[in-house]
Formats: C-alpha cells, structure tokens, sequence
C-alpha cells in the first residue's frame, strides 16, 4: 500500500513546546519521520546588547536566559569577570553563591520534572512539584527580594548577607526534601504509565551524546561522567561531598531519574554549605567603576541544563568588548530530530521534555 | 424490600393524574408522560454537567493539595454558573476554511447520543425511563454513536491536529467497545436477560462486583477509555495534540461538547452501579442495619454509588499520566480483550457448573 | 401507540433514510455522502423500532456507526485529492452503477415477490434467547462461515497495514 507523509506545524503557539519553539514534523500517520526544530522567536540579542553595558549591568540579562536557573547564569558571569580580574571572594559569599546555585538547581530541576510529567497528562504531579519549587521562591525573595530574575549574585560577591532567620529556614526545607522526593516517588515515578512512556524511549548512545556536545542530565543519562563541579572544580564545589548521577541506557526514563537524582546530591551539598558557613563579609573590595585588564576569558559552569560557559573580552574599558554565552538547552535542543525519529507524536512532547530547553536561553 | 412509593414515584404520579383529564385519550397521556420523562432526563443532564464541572475542580483540587474554586457562593458553588454564562456570552465564532455542515452538526450530534442513552438508566425501581427488553443492548448501541460526532467535528474542523485527535478517537473508541461489551456479558449471562429491571433486581441478594471482579476492572478501565477521560484522553490529548478535535470550538459549541462528555462520565457510571453495584439496591446487611438501609429510597442509592463511580473516574483523571496511542491499542486488544473472554468463559463454566450442582 | 403517531413517526423516518439515501449518490464530497450514509442507516434503525424489532436497530446502530467510522476513516486516506469537495466524480462510472443498481433492484423484488410471508396481526414474543438458540443450532454453519470470514479480513487488514509500513 503506497502512503504519504504530511507536516505539522507544532508551535510556535503550543501547549507544550516550553515557551515559543516551534517543531516542524514530518509524520507518517502519528510516527515521526523528521522533526526540525525552528527557534529564534525569543531572540533578544543579549549577546550584543551587553557589549553595549557596563559588566555589572550585563548580570541581569544573564537572569532572562535560563530564567529557571538564573542564579546559576549569574555566578557563572561572574565568576568569569572574577577571574578576569583576579578578584578574591569572601568566604562566605562563597558559601551562600553554593546554596543558592544548588536550591536554584532543585527549583530549575522541579519545574523540569513538573513540565514533563505535564507534558504526559498528569497534571497532579506537576502542582505538587510546583507546591514544593514554591518554598524554594520563598527563600529567594527573603533573600534577594525577588523570585525570578535576581540580580543577586554580584562581582565580588552576592548583593547582601541573607537575612535573620534564612538559614534556618533553608535547613527546615533541607530535612523536609526526603519526604517531597518521597511524594514524587509514588506519584510520578512509581506510576507504571509513566514508566511505560519513559522506558526504551528515544534512547541516545554515549558516543552520539559527545559527538553532538550535549552536556548536563541529556550526556549523563547516557552513562559520559562529565560534571562541570566534579571535572573543573570552579567556586569551592571541590570542599563538597557528592556523587554524579548517571544513566545506564540513555532513554528518557535515565534522562528523568538522573535530574531527579540529581536533586537529591544538590540537597548535599546545601546541607554540607549550611553547616560549614562561616560568618563574615559578604562582597570583596570592588572598585566602584569595573574596568577589568585587557584580555579574555572563558569561565564554564554546571546550570541544570548542562555546561554554561562564558566568553568575555575586555578591552580595558568600562563595557565589554565582545560578550558570548554558550548555552547548553540550545546545544542539547539539536538533538531533537535525531532522538524523535520513528517514535510517535506523543513521545516528541516528552523527548522536548527530557532535552529540557528553556526558550530564554535556546534563542538569547 | 420497601413497597411503599418513593418521592420520585409518586410524583409521576400525580402528574399522571393531572395530564389525563387535561387530556382524555389515555394514549396521549402516555405520551406526555415520555415528554415529562424527557424533559426531566435533559433537566438531570444540564443540572449534573454543572454539578460535575464544580465536583470537577473541587476533586482535582483536593488531588492537588488546593482549595479549587471558592469565591462565588458557598464552597464556590456557584462557579460553573459563572461559567456557563461566560461560555454563552461567547463569541460564536466560526473559522473560515471549516467544512461548514459537518463542523457545525458535529456538537449537536454529540449531545444526542448521551440524552438518548439515559433512556434506559434505572435511576430507581419503577423508575426506568423506558424499560426496553433490550436495554443494556440499547446503551451500547447508542452509545457507540459518539464515535461519529467526534470524527466529524475532527474531519470537519480543516486542522490536522482535529484530525489526528478525530482518527484517535476512531481507534479509540471501536476498540475499547469491545472489551465494555464483553465485560458486562458475564453480568449478563448470570441474569440471563438483557432487561435494566431485571439486571438489577437479579442483585438484591449480591451485588455482581462480588461475582464478576474481573468483570468490574475490565468494565471501569474500558469506561475510561470510552468517555475518553484520562488515562485515555488521547482524543483530546492537550500536551500532544492541543485539543483534538475540539481545537477549533469555542463557546457553546465547545460547551456541548463538554456537556456531552459528563453526560456521558454520568451514565457510564451508572450503567457501572446498575450491572455491577446493584442498582437502586441498598447495601444488603443483617438485621435492623438492612431494615434501616431499605427505608432509604432507592433512587438515593443509586445516585450514591453513581456518585461514587464517578469520583473514582476523577480520582483517574487527576493521578494518572495519559497513554501513548500504540499503548492504548496494545492495552485494548491485547490485554483486556482477552482478559475480558476468558471472563466470559469462567462464567459460562462457573453457572454450568452451578446448574449440575443444583439441578443434579 | 395509536396509529396518526406510527403513521407520522413512519414518514418522519422514512423520509430522513430516502432523502440522505439520495444525498449520499449525489453530494460531492465523499465525506458528506459518508456521513449521510450514517442518517440513512439511523432512519432504517429508526423504522425497525416502529416493526418492534428493537434488537435489530440496536444491531443496526452498534455495527454501522462503528462502520461508518471506519468507513469514512478509509475514504480519508484513501482519497488523494487537494480539495475534497469534489471528491465524490459520479460522472464516469454512473451507467454502471446504474446497471448494477437495477440488477440488485431486479434480484430483490424477486426475492419479495416470491416469498410467502407469514402474515399476522400479533408480534411476535422476541427473545435473544431465541435468537441465540437459532444461532448456535439451525444457523450455525452459517454463523461460524461468517466468523471464519471476518477473521480472514482481519488477518488480510493487517498484513496489508504491516506491509505498508516496510515498504
């Protein structure tokens, strides 16, 4: 019998392309046969624009890329425009950089989990996730006065020392975490249609996952040890104890259960930061007017959706002279075609879902 | 048992007495009694779509540890109200490109297949709108219909997602029927008439959940499935296929939809209370504690474990995550298909084997 | 029932199943003569109930709806043309058809003509034990050559479904 394939348009006005991606789909009934992602419809520029600001005003925009990490985006600029400049951290500005960072890691991973168990119909799992993530939005606005896009993370330090109280609050949702996993566990985990869905599904071999640089959960689920905080030690991740999840087969189900485990490790490190915090200033000495030396710098770090690394050029000036961000969610988004390939069309909503994209960062 | 006529009985009744001398030919009153009867089904439908989109959210909230609606009356009661009239005040828009005829009959086609069914639902003892000899066949039969509604409104709206959502529901629902019908032979075969009356009368001693459990399963999971609620949502599927053949609706024309699909949640869950949870039947305990349940009218009952039914599809719908399509038609035919027969099978054995015992 | 209702319920029904009958030859779009396809079938189920015979319009009803469905599902995809509304050409093969349909027309008034009807003012007591018992005793040659029929169909469906796929 002689068949024909047709096209689908998805997104990039969809329920569940995260944000505007759009999917050009070549089916074959409900099997796919070639999806080709088309992006660009959040492109801001940001790369051009921070040419055009102060290295202090350029941390904000690193907040509206991966919008679920931010401070992770932060500390990486940062960190880059430290080295650059030779600048020493106070202590514990180290300290709270780590726990914001890994609460920021669980919040990105939550609404992660959440959009993808979403993405498969159970909308009951994704508001308990929301429900929890919301603890962690708490702390951040008592923090830093914002849940969103924080601007905390400064050169040289953080904005301000976190407020009385914070601390204690962020160890009673430290030991209140095992129950939460313990919730997802039996709600999303231990469901058998989920499992069904996640299994044997798209499955990526190692040797593809390096070939096409993906990083993060997507490259560990495939079984590549390679983590950012374990294989260049950047901050003082190199004084914390824990382990890199990794997947054995690289399906979506390894690319779910790595993140999920991989909250649990970030849960470690945050419990091992809040007891060796020490107290103390929380900026180093900065000039008031940033002018780091001639040169360049790239300053790469862990966010939830992979290797961040930052790419800055001074030219001794105020501004900086060229301003690059390489963002994993884009780079693991070019696996999308190869992994949907002969699955169906529901099976597409949760590979985008495992590759994890927020559009922020994909278009920049 | 009670003998005495319940509230809903003698309300006939009494309207019976005012109809015929308004009347006179006593073949007129009989049909103005179905008028009333119809008129009280519609009424029923429309009262429990509200009910149910309330109970809805309220369930789905209770699943997600929030409030649901809780502004407008008591415990938000008045929200579905709210929702109907905004729904109403809707533009009724129509696309440019649909295939006119079929796109707009596809809703209204919808709702008839659910108010047909209601028919032949035993909502009490001598309260079966029609008792037809053939009634459960009936129920089946009208409800199979639904299936063309849904491909019409998925061929007719031009917009392939309505048309993979249509072709979904095609697959979907022709499998499925199978496994419903199947599953309620057993129930069937152990009354030996296809008659609602008689199904539910043949329980007054045990129910038949008791007597068939594989049955019940295969019945609830297939229901599922033919109401096309999750796990079974594929026709709608929102993440996947944004909604079906509905994408292009809105307004009322989408609300009948709506409406069809909770007339329909309403009376697969009683047709689940009738065959397998004992009808109007009250629950058949010892002594004075029975007396007391069968001063209960049966009505009440009924609507109980209807009600009951019903939160335990909702309690599917907010828990589990959806199907994939092959998963659906790999579940249907080759898991409760069988599944389903080998019932069959026991069941004609076990009642053979009875007889022997019995008879000698 | 008194005989005005039968007589105007006959009518109602009877004109629903002519009129999408000749709706079904004459529309253009194949979908549209599909799907009134359907309205004729549910008129015939319609007059079934009006002879008593509830089991077979609910027969009816059960096997052509999903029919239909299927039917149409088919006349989908197996129909290449850009713009439906005129995917139904009646113009090429209409004397044909014609022919056929007058044979048919020939061969079944007959059968009508020839056969001697039991006539009687009573309906007859109809039972599905009845019918089962025809089914699995007189008929049952007939009833397990159509079983064996429809699974041949079956397995034919899904070869030629699973060839479509390697091809």
């Amino acid at each position: 019998m002689q068949t024909q394939t047709y096209e689908l348009n998805m997104g990039p006005q969809h329920p569940s392309t995260h944000g505007v991606l759009r999917i050009i789909l070549e089916l074959d009934g409900e099997v796919v046969v070639k999806a080709t992602p088309v992006i660009g419809y959040l492109h801001r520029g940001i790369e051009k624009i921070c040419e055009g600001k102060t290295y202090g005003q350029t941390i904000p925009f690193t907040d509206r890329m991966d919008y679920m990490h931010s401070m992770n985006n932060n500390l990486g600029l940062c960190q880059a425009v430290e080295k650059l400049m030779g600048l020493e951290v106070p202590e514990r500005a180290e300290y709270i950089r780590v726990i914001m960072a890994e609460l920021s890691r669980i919040a990105s991973h939550m609404i992660y989990a959440g959009a993808l168990v979403n993405d498969l119909g159970g909308v009951t799992g994704f508001v308990f996730l929301i429900r929890d993530r919301e603890r962690i939005l708490e702390l951040f606005n008592k923090a830093c006065g914002a849940r969103m896009t924080f601007n905390y993370i400064r050169i040289g330090g953080v904005q301000q020392d976190v407020p009385e109280g914070w601390v204690e609050e962020c160890r009673r949702f430290v030991d209140d975490f095992p129950e939460m996993m313990h919730t997802y566990n039996g709600l999303i985990m231990g469901n058998e249609i989920f499992q069904a869905r996640m299994k044997d599904i798209a499955i990526l071999p190692p040797d593809r996952a390096v070939a096409m640089a993906a990083s993060g959960g997507v490259l560990r689920a495939s079984g590549v040890n390679y983590d950012v905080r374990k294989d260049d030690p950047y901050g003082i991740y190199d004084r914390f104890d824990f382990d890199v999840p990794l997947g054995t087969k690289g399906d979506n189900w390894d690319r779910f259960i790595v993140r999920m485990q991989e909250m649990e490790q970030s849960i470690r490190i945050i419990d091992q930061a809040l007891k060796q915090m020490p107290e103390g200033p929380v900026m180093a000495k900065v000039p008031k007017v940033i002018k780091p030396p001639v040169g360049e710098v790239y300053h790469h770090v862990e966010n939830s959706k992979g290797d961040l690394g930052y790419y800055v050029v001074s030219d001794g000036g105020m501004k900086p002279y060229r301003w690059h961000a390489r963002r994993p969610a884009m780079v693991n988004l070019q696996l999308l075609d190869e992994l949907c390939r002969g699955y169906k069309i529901a099976d597409v909503v949760a590979i985008l879902g495992t590759l994890d994209p927020v559009l922020g960062e994909v278009d920049c | 048992m009670n003998s005495n006529p319940d509230l809903l009985t003698s309300l006939a009744g009494s309207i019976r007495s005012v109809l015929s001398p308004l009347i006179g030919n006593p073949d007129g009153v009989d049909m103005a009694m179905y008028g009333v009867g119809l008129l009280a089904v519609i009424t029923l439908i429309f009262t429990n779509a509200v009910i149910l989109v309330w109970g809805e959210r309220k369930v789905a909230g209770f699943m997600q540890s929030r409030y649901g609606p809780n502004r407008l009356g008591p415990w938000g009661l008045f929200q579905s109200i709210a929702d109907v009239l905004k729904l109403m005040s809707k533009e009724d828009y129509r696309p440019k490109l649909v295939d006119k005829w079929v796109w707009a009959l596809a809703p209204i086609i919808m709702f008839a297949p659910a108010v047909a069914a209601y028919a032949v639902l035993p909502f009490g003892k001598d309260l079966v709108p029609v008792d037809l000899n053939i009634g459960i066949f009936y129920f089946i039969a009208v409800s199979s219909i639904t299936t063309i509604p849904l491909l019409m409104a998925g061929w007719g709206s031009n917009n392939k997602y309505s048309l993979i959502g249509g072709m979904r529901a095609v697959a979907q629902m022709v499998s499925y029927e199978i496994p419903l019908v199947f599953s309620m032979l057993g129930a069937i075969m152990l009354v030996g008439s296809l008659k609602m009356s008689s199904i539910v009368e043949a329980q007054s001693h045990i129910w038949f959940v008791f007597l068939q459990p594989v049955a019940f399963l295969v019945y609830v999971i297939a229901a599922t499935a033919e109401t096309n609620r999750a796990p079974f949502d594929l026709v709608e599927g929102e993440s996947e296929i944004v909604a079906g053949p509905l994408t292009e609706y809105s307004g009322m024309r989408w609300a009948m939809f709506f409406l069809g699909e909770y007339a329909n949640l309403l009376a697969v869950s009683a047709i689940a209370s009738a065959v397998f949870l004992g009808g109007w039947q009250p629950l058949p305990l010892p002594g004075a504690l029975g007396d007391m349940m069968h001063a209960i009218p049966g009505w009440i009952w009924f609507a109980l474990k209807t009600y009951i039914m019903i939160f335990v599809f909702m309690w599917f719908r907010w828990t589990f995550p959806r199907f994939r399509v092959d998963q659906l038609m790999g579940f249907g035919w080759k898991v409760l298909l069988p599944l389903s027969l080998a019932n069959i099978l026991v069941t004609g054995v076990g009642i053979f084997l009875y007889r022997v015992a019995i008879g000698g | 029932m008194n005989d005005m209702v039968f007589a105007t319920a006959f009518y109602i029904l009877a004109g629903i199943t002519i009129l999408s009958a000749v709706g079904v030859v004459f529309l253009k779009n194949i979908v549209h003569s599909a799907f009134l396809l359907a309205l004729a079938f549910f008129g015939v189920a319609g007059i079934y109930v009006l002879l008593n015979a509830e089991f077979l319009a609910a027969v009816q009803l059960l096997v052509y709806g999903g029919a239909i469905a299927v039917l149409i599902a088919f006349g989908v995809m197996l129909i290449q043309r850009r713009d439906m509304s005129s995917s139904n050409p009646d113009a090429a093969w209409s004397p044909l058809g014609l022919g056929m349909a007058v044979m048919a027309m020939v061969v079944f008034i007959a059968a009508i003509v020839l056969t001697q009807f039991p006539v009687t003012n009573v309906a007859p007591e109809f039972s599905v034990e009845g019918l089962a018992r025809l089914l699995l005793t007189d008929y049952v040659v007939a009833f397990e050559a159509a079983a064996v029929l429809l699974l041949a169909a079956m397995v034919g469906a899904i070869i030629l479904a699973k060839g479509a796929k390697e091809a």
